[in-house]
């Protein structure tokens, strides 16, 4: 090996030196070789993951519909039609804005399904970010550093996973949320990091071991340098998967949150919100109402559990190409 | 070991103190304060507010050093009467009553009164409990079963058609939200079929409330059809429960058993000539149900906090509801409480999981 260790620029801190695989093609007899970094690796293995790619673009497709909600639907939100039948009516292809059928005021379900998804996949994507990062750095630092500031961070983490999340979840968003979404987001990142806290603690804890750190120690890493760029990119897999979930649970816990009524705003709209008023209209038969939200709100988080369940096997170093 | 326990339970005392900062906190510094309530009513007077104040040890003052007497007071330290740590006797207020304490605070076991109805705390929570344990517990043990026997089959079978249906079934169910499968669940079965009732624990108008005095009279002259009655409201609810619980738990008794199955000793047994029935029941199960074990001590304390989402769904008068509804009136004391119990509940039970995989299992070693 002419070059260096350096594990940081690509995944292989634990595999070792990049691997390379014969090629062959149709009709020819020279051998070529294929070199592929571990980005490359882990795209092979995760495009095998069939259900992982089919989740991936079915995130991709809520995801454009967010932001492209206002486009897509260029009615007003505001006005209230009125429905033709008594507690909305059913599902129809004329006009194509009631193919989910309309609720009690003759609003669109369409509507709440395709402009909820903005409020509903930005407090998932947001959470995702701000628990990720929270938890990824304080995992590392406390896994590095050790000492007292492990000891300090680590009791923080115990103090949170003591308490029942989804408690003082509600509890926070009724009394700070004020039906704000940026409070929420908030509320659910500033609670969701401390597992993956811990997680990340223990990935340092035995790589801080590992001899490339020793051999960027003796040529002078700073430790910051060596925590983020030579540790951290080993311990990406579980921390991908981990965000993945956060993102997932994120978008669960804000449909629950508003289908109580101490999430967002009644007048603001998300999926739990058009959940929250439908179940009185359950009982009277009219299932379209709670049902099209919750079908997408469960279509999106089985897309993004699928997704992360292909990015775990695909970013872990040892499975097979 | 023991010596592992006892610096474990010492490590508590620190952890649960910090609750009931925290928890004390969250009452503090939400808008309005505990006294809010009564801003909208004209017939409330300042003097009886302040009288409010001061039986809860509250000052509605919000410097450092009220703060300190006020959480002095709600945890038993401190007594408002005397204003001073001592009790009007001349006792110290941190022993217990029989000792010439004081009697306030939750170290004596004063939780305080819900604001919302006026009640102990301490009492609404026992009255809520049984059906909570109720519903839980048999949730609890059809979901621990049916992932114990579907894991090992998965994990036996392994890339099997079943094992691929579990698999997919596990991930689906797990995404579903809980409260959106429970609502389908009462359209399906509630509402078009009119198999099961939607909500409640009991027939409203052919039976008292569950758990009241009442009830249990009404039990006593017919307990089949009281239990029968329960048992249809118990139906959807549990199968909620076992539907989006069943799939973290079967991975893991797979993993565990396919951890197992690849064991040396696996193959010793294998290779003597074993049948392959007794192999896996006799030499892998076994040993594939220690991680197992643990990982049930973790879910017990959810058997008490309640499952808050399936009750609120179907109205089960549990301890998720009655959390629920704290959430809705604002009512502090009733959600300290709670929260002081649950959170104290985990805590001993994350120490039992610990200690339980060590007498389990022989190979691990606390020191």
């Amino acid at each position: 090996m002419s070059e260096p260790f350096r594990p940081a620029d690509t995944l292989a801190g634990v595999v070792g030196p990049v691997e390379t695989t014969p090629a062959t093609g149709p009709g020819d007899f020279e051998v070529s070789l294929e070199s592929l970094n571990q980005w490359q690796l882990a795209w092979r293995r995760f495009k095998r993951h069939r259900l992982a790619l089919i989740g991936t673009v079915v995130l991709g497709i809520v995801i454009l519909i967010a932001i492209f909600a206002p486009i897509l639907w260029p009615y007003d939100a505001i006005k209230i039609p009125g429905a033709k039948h008594d507690g909305g009516d059913p599902p129809s292809f004329q006009p194509l804005s009631q193919l989910f059928g309309t609720d009690f005021g003759g609003r669109s379900v369409l509507q709440q399904v395709l402009v909820g998804a903005r409020i509903s996949v930005a407090v998932g994507v947001f959470t995702m970010l701000i628990a990720t990062t929270i938890g990824t750095v304080v995992g590392a630092i406390s896994g590095y550093f050790g000492g007292r500031i492990e000891g300090i961070l680590m009791r923080l983490v115990d103090l949170l996973l003591a308490i029942p999340f989804l408690f003082v979840v509600l509890v926070a968003a009724r009394f700070f949320g004020g039906g704000d979404p940026v409070a929420l987001i908030a509320i659910f990142g500033l609670l969701s990091w401390p597992g993956l806290a811990r997680l990340v603690r223990a990935m340092f804890l035995s790589l801080r071991e590992a001899e490339f750190v020793l051999a960027a120690k003796a040529v002078g890493v700073g430790d910051l340098r060596i925590a983020f760029r030579h540790i951290l990119p080993n311990a990406l897999g579980p921390i991908v998967v981990s965000a993945t979930l956060t993102m997932a649970s994120a978008i669960v816990l804000e449909a629950f949150v508003s289908y109580l009524n101490f999430g967002i705003r009644a007048t603001d709209v998300s999926w739990g919100n058009a959940l929250s008023n439908s179940q009185g209209y359950l009982l009277t038969g009219n299932w379209w109402w709670p049902f099209f939200p919750g079908m997408t709100l469960a279509i999106t988080v089985i897309a993004v559990n699928f997704m992360g369940d292909g990015l775990y096997d695909a970013l872990d170093p040892r499975s097979k190409v | 070991m023991s010596k592992f326990i006892v610096r474990r339970l010492l490590g508590l005392i620190p952890l649960l103190f910090a609750v009931v900062v925290v928890s004390f906190l969250l009452m503090k510094l939400a808008p309005g304060g505990p006294e809010a309530q009564f801003n909208q009513n004209p017939r409330v007077t300042p003097e009886q507010i302040e009288a409010w104040l001061h039986r809860w040890c509250l000052s509605g003052q919000t410097d450092p050093v009220s703060f300190v007497k006020e959480f002095g007071g709600w945890f038993g330290v401190y007594n408002c009467d005397t204003e001073s740590l001592f009790t009007p006797t001349g006792g110290l207020n941190i022993l217990p009553a029989a000792l010439g304490g004081g009697t306030n605070g939750i170290l004596h076991g004063d939780f305080g009164f819900s604001i919302a109805t006026g009640r102990p705390v301490l009492t609404l929570i026992t009255e809520r409990l049984p059906a909570t344990i109720l519903l839980t517990t048999l949730a609890l043990v059809i979901w621990v079963t049916l992932a114990v026997i579907l894991g090992v089959i998965a994990a036996v079978k392994r890339y099997s058609l079943f094992d691929q249906s579990v698999t997919f079934f596990s991930y689906v169910f797990y995404s579903l939200p809980t409260f959106w499968l429970g609502l389908m669940l009462i359209f399906i079965f509630a509402v078009q079929l009119r198999w099961l009732p939607a909500q409640g624990i009991v027939t409203p108008r052919q039976w008292p409330p569950f758990n009241t005095d009442l009830y249990w009279a009404a039990f006593g002259k017919n307990p089949g059809g009281a239990l029968v009655d329960i048992g249809r409201h118990l139906v959807l609810p549990v199968t909620v429960l076992v539907l989006v619980s069943i799939a973290a738990d079967s991975r893991f008794v797979r993993a565990s058993m396919l951890d197992v199955l690849g064991q040396d000793y696996v193959r010793t047994a294998k290779a003597k000539g074993l049948q392959r029935r007794r192999v896996i029941m006799k030499h892998a199960f076994r040993n594939a149900m220690l991680p197992v074990v643990t990982n049930v001590a973790l879910e017990i304390p959810f058997l008490f906090s309640g499952a808050i989402v399936t009750e609120t769904i179907f109205s089960w008068q549990g301890m998720g509801l009655l959390f629920i509804d704290g959430v809705g009136a604002r009512d502090y004391f009733l959600l300290m409480g709670i929260l002081l119990i649950t959170s104290t509940i985990i805590v001993i039970f994350n120490l039992v999981a610990d200690v339980l995989y060590a007498v389990v299992d022989p190979r691990i070693r606390y020191d």
